[in-house]
């Protein structure tokens, strides 16, 4: 089983402990304020940004062009921005802690 | 020119500067043209306000509704407070059963549909799948759609004849009280109980809301849906190609919506005099934020006049952006993608055998954005 932390722009923590699929669904499962996923996972609507702790960059990984275009457009967005429908979770990632970036 | 009447005529305007010098209702409007720029402004309520009753919608409409809209007439942080009333409602196409009676309608539509010799397909097929599905977001009984499919594809503004917005509001005074008969937490009841810092919402603020549910989804999904079934008509590739790859149903949905391009644009007062990339603006006067010609904006999408299904990404705002990104697109994203899938899982091709485009005329530009009319053949698979 992996966890994942969500911490939202007010603060809260929102931990799941079974974690799996992408984390948009994973936030929208446990209903994580700023997440909304409107585009469905498709990379056109930027409503699932968040940024990824230092320490867990790497093992995430970097966006891919087309999601690096989409975050580009962000103003809110920097070197540890990723649009969490493009992180898949897997036991590697077990305990990643994101924040979240509302609009 | 594809046989698709759809175009963008704002290219030229774009190549010639970020802003187009414009008016609507005798008063300048500078229209920000580029995606980047549309985005940003969309974002900045502070500098570009939606606190204009009847004046976000251009050209404006004080002779169409008695009522100021909400949430969408409204700046944060009202606004934010205004829009979590009814967020609970918008929210429900998330839900598997709601999923379920969506498919279940669209399937029903399309079955009736291919058993016929022919549909006009704007108010045969597509005002009737708008209303319908709209009372499953409004959670009333789906009877109620027999009257507002009478209402028309515009109830505001349907070309040269006459409104109905006046018919639409006394429907809604009288939903307010007819709705403790209904499903519960339907959309009429939840706006009766709700509160805003504190009181209950006054009359005038509940008919607000409601019509802004009536009147914004409405052409917008009709014209989308048209759109959807015409191209496959003159492009029956596209429809085998999502046959053959249904993984890319909610790509190509996000494709459809960015060529429609439902609502060419929207406006925003300006509180005290700004100056947009050169352009001055006095206070008091509005700026319009041009959804229709960011998302051909040929510096963003490559090839912007093509549908390609397979767009990724499409950073489009059709929906528009920022704090009133539309509240229904949840709903009207699922209409969508539940036609798309659908039609590859019933539909062997479709026949256009008619088509009268129509067309948006403004002072500075004229817009194809739908059908009058579109005769078409669905053709059992």
């Amino acid at each position: 089983m992996a966890k994942v932390t969500f911490v939202t722009e007010s603060g809260e923590e929102i931990t799941e402990n079974d974690a799996t699929g992408n984390l948009m669904e994973i936030a929208r499962q446990n209903d994580v304020d700023g997440i909304i996923g409107a585009c469905g996972g498709v990379c056109s609507c930027a409503t699932c940004h968040v940024r990824v702790k230092p320490e867990w960059i790497e093992r995430v990984g970097r966006p891919e062009e087309e999601e690096q275009d989409m975050l580009d457009l962000e103003d809110r967005a920097d070197e540890r921005s990723r649009l969490s429908c493009q992180i898949e979770m897997t036991e590697e990632l077990d305990g990643l802690v994101v924040e979240v970036v509302s609009l | 020119m594809s046989k698709c009447p759809y175009h963008d005529p704002f290219a030229e305007k774009r190549e010639k500067g970020p802003v187009l010098e414009t008016e609507f209702d005798g008063d300048p409007v500078a229209m920000i043209l580029g995606l980047k720029d549309v985005r940003k402004a969309a974002r900045d309520w502070k500098t570009f306000s939606s606190n204009a009753p009847f004046r976000v919608p251009i050209p404006r409409e004080e002779d169409l509704r008695s009522v100021r809209q909400f949430p969408i007439e409204s700046d944060p942080p009202e606004h934010t407070e205004y829009r979590k009333i009814v967020e609970p409602a918008f929210n429900r196409p998330n839900e598997p059963e709601y999923q379920a009676r969506m498919t279940g309608l669209i399937q029903e539509m399309i079955s009736e549909t291919t058993s016929c010799q022919s549909v006009e397909a704007v108010s045969e097929f597509a005002l009737p799948l708008q209303s319908r599905a709209l009372t499953y977001l409004l959670g009333v009984p789906e009877s109620e759609a027999q009257t507002w499919i009478k209402w028309g594809v515009h109830v505001l503004r349907d070309g040269d004849g006459p409104t109905k917005g006046k018919e639409m509001e006394h429907y809604c005074k009288e939903a307010f009280k007819r709705s403790s008969g209904w499903e519960e937490n339907n959309f009429f009841s939840l706006l009766n109980e709700a509160t805003f810092r504190g009181r209950l919402l006054t009359d005038d603020e509940k008919l607000g809301f409601a019509n802004l549910a009536f009147a914004g989804g409405r052409d917008t999904v009709i014209n989308t849906v048209c759109l959807i079934l015409s191209h496959f008509a003159h492009h029956p590739d596209d429809l085998e190609r999502l046959r053959k790859e249904p993984e890319l149903v909610n790509c190509a949905g996000e494709e459809f919506v960015r060529f429609a391009t439902p609502l060419t644009h929207i406006g925003r007062k300006c509180p005290v005099d700004t100056e947009v990339h050169g352009v001055k603006v006095k206070a008091d006067k509005l700026i319009s934020l041009c959804w229709a010609s960011a998302n051909f904006d040929d510096t963003v999408f490559e090839n912007p006049g093509e549908i390609r299904l397979d767009r990724k990404p499409n950073p489009h705002v059709a929906f528009g952006n920022g704090a009133h990104t539309c509240l229904g697109a949840t709903h009207a994203r699922l209409i969508i993608r539940t036609l798309l899938t659908q039609l590859t899982e019933l539909v062997s091709s479709i026949t256009f055998l008619s088509g009268q485009p129509k067309i948006e005329k403004a002072p500075d530009y004229e817009r194809v954005n739908s059908f009058e009319s579109l005769q078409l053949r669905l053709n059992r698979l």
